[in-house]
């Protein structure tokens, strides 16, 4: 039974940074990567699974990006992943996160998975549609938000727990193969072990061009997109501001502005 | 593998040079001169995506962001001058050559900026936001302060009547003309002349009354008077007074009001007397209180171990009184919390220990873990524990021995491996493999250990 898990390397920003010139993004040496918060919840997942199963079970975790995303493969591995792919060319420049969807599906025909894991969303771009476009390319069913999975490998339906609004759940059955979009809180992930970390950095971590997956400059990239990124900035300030004075005042003036939301 | 008796500042050095790493140089940066520090310049400021990256990192030595100061552009210099750590000598270089106001702020709020850089700003800026930067800022001087109130009588109200070292005469002159939150941050202040006291108590202002009630210089005449009045947040601010008198402690012990009674309880200058009439409380948190405060007579501590509420036995169990026959009834509490918190006391003995240790809450085995008086079988066992808070107890145990902290050395939990840099029973060459390791703030640690090692060598 192989699991394949969808993983990305997110970016994070500091208060301040600069927009690089073409306005399209923050210039890079403002940012420092890591791995997606919500996939370390899906990896887990996949882990546990892995680890109750009798039979073989293999994780897989699939990223897209250039070189520097391997690092965040590695901390896949050392936390027990089976093997890594990155995906990557040039030409993949610009994709959306539905193109994306589209390069994983092709990694899914590729690898045939059981179940493919994603994060609900991810950190830095919060579109939360990579891991339903997957399932939409590869007509599987899909399931949003899991915050809870009962699964059994190679089952043919899995039951989630799904987290909606105000507190409250959903019980819902999936057809098995399918993608499961996972939730932060679903289990309480691992960290890496120093024997890990250290084996991980040893394993080849495989890449896919897009001649490996039968796709072409056409499919992917700003081209193919479904969505164009026109301009990223910060607004002029809105309502924000500071409150003044001696402490009592700001408590005074926080109050009555509590109070004017509430309608007192 | 470098000898770690062999560890002088040059092989430290050497070793940060060959590794290439930007935190082991980064670590080693301050010991280096000459040709050793042009090769770490490389290492550290070769590109601007690291000089961005150190000039934000929290953990990044005061040498370091002196020497980032002048690298980089004005991205960098910002965040220099935003990092707590950033010296007072940075500072003034960083002043002498800064022309952005909206950076010079940055200078004017930072608590490292040197007295003569906020006089000078005093006597000079016209920017509001500087201005009220230095009024704001703990390092400006009773001058500065003075020089900034001479040439905007008005401006700063707020900042100079809570600033610490506001002088009497200037507080006096706000008082007089500042508003309502003003004056009652003037009768606050620890510098407040005595005869505004009298004035404040007068003034029909609940506001002012209440900060009046808070200042530790407050004649009794005025304590007896305001812990009697009608109004409750007096009474509160009150019994939060640090130099209420005694005698009124057993009049607010038994206000009508919950706050007033939480706020005496909690206080660490109560009379045993005082705590047995709180005994009986109706509320549980003001008998939490009174239960984990040492001079609590035995007797009633025996009743408190008894309460309802177990958060009220549970500070019994934290009372480093608590007698050890109240620890055992407590050990077997049906709530985890309560029995955490006999584990955590440091006279529970090894016996009691023995019997925690076989708990399976995560609370409790925490707390025997960081017991030192936990055999030490116990706490190898509780060193493999799934849970890293309870890895946590041992690491932090003072008793845990040389031989379990080696393990932990392993330990999966990154912030773990750097705890264990400050570990005074780990020898010197237990640490020195950490210097490779995969976490970044793990090497720094390790490498700075050994730097500030040299470092105090050399103040000796």
């Amino acid at each position: 039974m192989k699991i394949m898990v969808a993983v990305k390397q997110v970016a994070a920003l500091d208060e301040d940074f600069e927009f690089r010139d073409d306005e399209l993004d923050v210039d890079e040496d403002f940012l420092l990567y890591d791995l997606n918060e919500w996939d370390d919840f899906s990896l887990e997942e996949a882990m546990k699974i892995k680890e109750a199963s009798a039979s073989p079970v293999e994780v897989v975790v699939v990223s897209v990006g250039p070189d520097r995303v391997d690092e965040s493969l590695r901390k896949c591995l050392a936390k027990g992943a089976d093997r890594a792919i990155r995906v990557w060319d040039d030409a993949m420049e610009g994709s959306d996160s539905i193109t994306v969807g589209r390069i994983l599906a092709a990694v899914a025909r590729k690898e045939s998975p059981d179940m493919i894991f994603a994060g609900v969303q991810s950190s830095d771009q919060a579109n939360a549609s990579t891991g339903i476009s997957t399932a939409a390319y590869l007509d599987w069913p899909h399931a949003a938000v899991v915050a809870g999975l009962d699964y059994a490998p190679g089952a043919d339906q899995a039951v989630v727990t799904r987290e909606l609004e105000a507190g409250a759940l959903q019980q819902v059955e999936v057809a098995c193969p399918s993608v499961l979009t996972i939730q932060l809180g679903i289990n309480k992930p691992r960290y890496a072990s120093l024997r890990g970390i250290k084996q991980a950095a040893a394993i080849p971590i495989e890449e896919l061009s897009l001649g490996d997956l039968g796709l072409t400059g056409d499919d992917v990239g700003a081209g193919a997109a479904l969505s164009r990124v026109r301009r990223m900035y910060v607004p002029t300030k809105g309502r924000a501001s500071m409150i003044e004075g001696t402490p009592a005042e700001q408590a005074a003036r926080i109050i009555e502005i509590i109070n004017e939301f509430k309608g007192v | 593998m470098l000898k770690p008796f062999d560890m002088t500042a040059g092989t430290l050095i050497a070793a940060a040079i060959a590794s290439g790493d930007v935190y082991q140089a980064a670590a080693v940066y301050e010991l280096a001169h000459g040709v050793e520090r042009e090769r770490l310049d490389e290492i550290l400021f070769g590109n601007r995506r690291n000089a961005l990256m150190l000039a934000r990192w929290e953990h990044t030595p005061a040498a370091v962001l002196q020497a980032l100061a002048s690298l980089w552009g004005q991205a960098v210099r910002q965040r220099v001058e935003k990092h707590l750590r950033t010296s007072a000598k940075t500072l003034l270089k960083l002043y002498e050559e800064e022309s952005d106001s909206n950076l010079l702020v940055l200078i004017a709020q930072h608590r490292h900026t040197p007295a003569p850089v906020l006089e000078s700003m005093a006597a000079g800026s016209e920017q509001e936001a500087v201005l009220k930067a230095v009024a704001s800022n703990p390092a400006a001087t009773v001058e500065t302060l003075r020089n900034l109130h001479a040439r905007f009588p008005i401006r700063f109200h707020a900042s100079l009547a809570t600033h610490p070292l506001a002088p009497a005469d200037i507080l006096e002159w706000l008082y007089a003309r500042g508003n309502e939150y003003v004056q009652a941050a003037v009768v606050a202040h620890g510098h407040c002349p005595e005869h505004l006291f009298a004035e404040a108590a007068l003034s029909g202002s609940s506001l002012i009354v209440r900060h009046l009630a808070g200042n530790s210089r407050l004649p009794i005449k005025l304590q007896v008077k305001l812990a009697s009045s009608a109004d409750i947040s007096v009474r509160r601010s009150m019994a939060n007074n640090p130099n209420l008198r005694p005698e009124l402690l057993f009049v607010l012990a038994k206000d009508e009001s919950i706050d007033i009674r939480r706020a005496i309880a909690g206080r660490r200058d109560l009379p045993s007397a005082v705590l047995e009439s709180m005994v009986e409380d109706e509320d549980h948190w003001v008998r939490q209180h009174i239960a984990r405060h040492p001079a609590m007579p035995k007797t009633y501590l025996g009743k408190l171990a008894q309460d309802v509420n177990p958060e009220v036995r549970r500070a019994v169990a934290r009372n480093p009184e608590c007698p050890a026959e109240l620890l055992e009834q407590l050990a077997t509490d049906k709530h985890e919390w309560v029995r955490s918190g006999v584990a955590y006391h440091p006279h529970a003995g090894a016996q009691l220990m023995n019997v925690l240790a076989n708990d399976v809450s995560v609370d409790v085995l925490s707390g025997v873990a960081s017991n030192p008086q936990t055999p030490q079988l116990i706490l190898r066992c509780l060193a493999q524990a799934d849970d890293e808070n309870i890895r946590r107890g041992v690491i932090l145990n003072p008793q845990a021995s040389i031989r379990i902290l080696r393990q932990l050395l392993e330990d999966p939990y990154y912030l773990h491996r750097v705890l264990l840099m400050s570990n005074s029973v780990l020898r010197d060459e237990d640490k020195w493999p950490l210097h490779e390791d995969p976490d970044p703030a793990v090497r720094f640690a390790t490498m700075r250990w050994f730097t500030e090692k040299i470092l105090t060598m050399r103040r000796v």
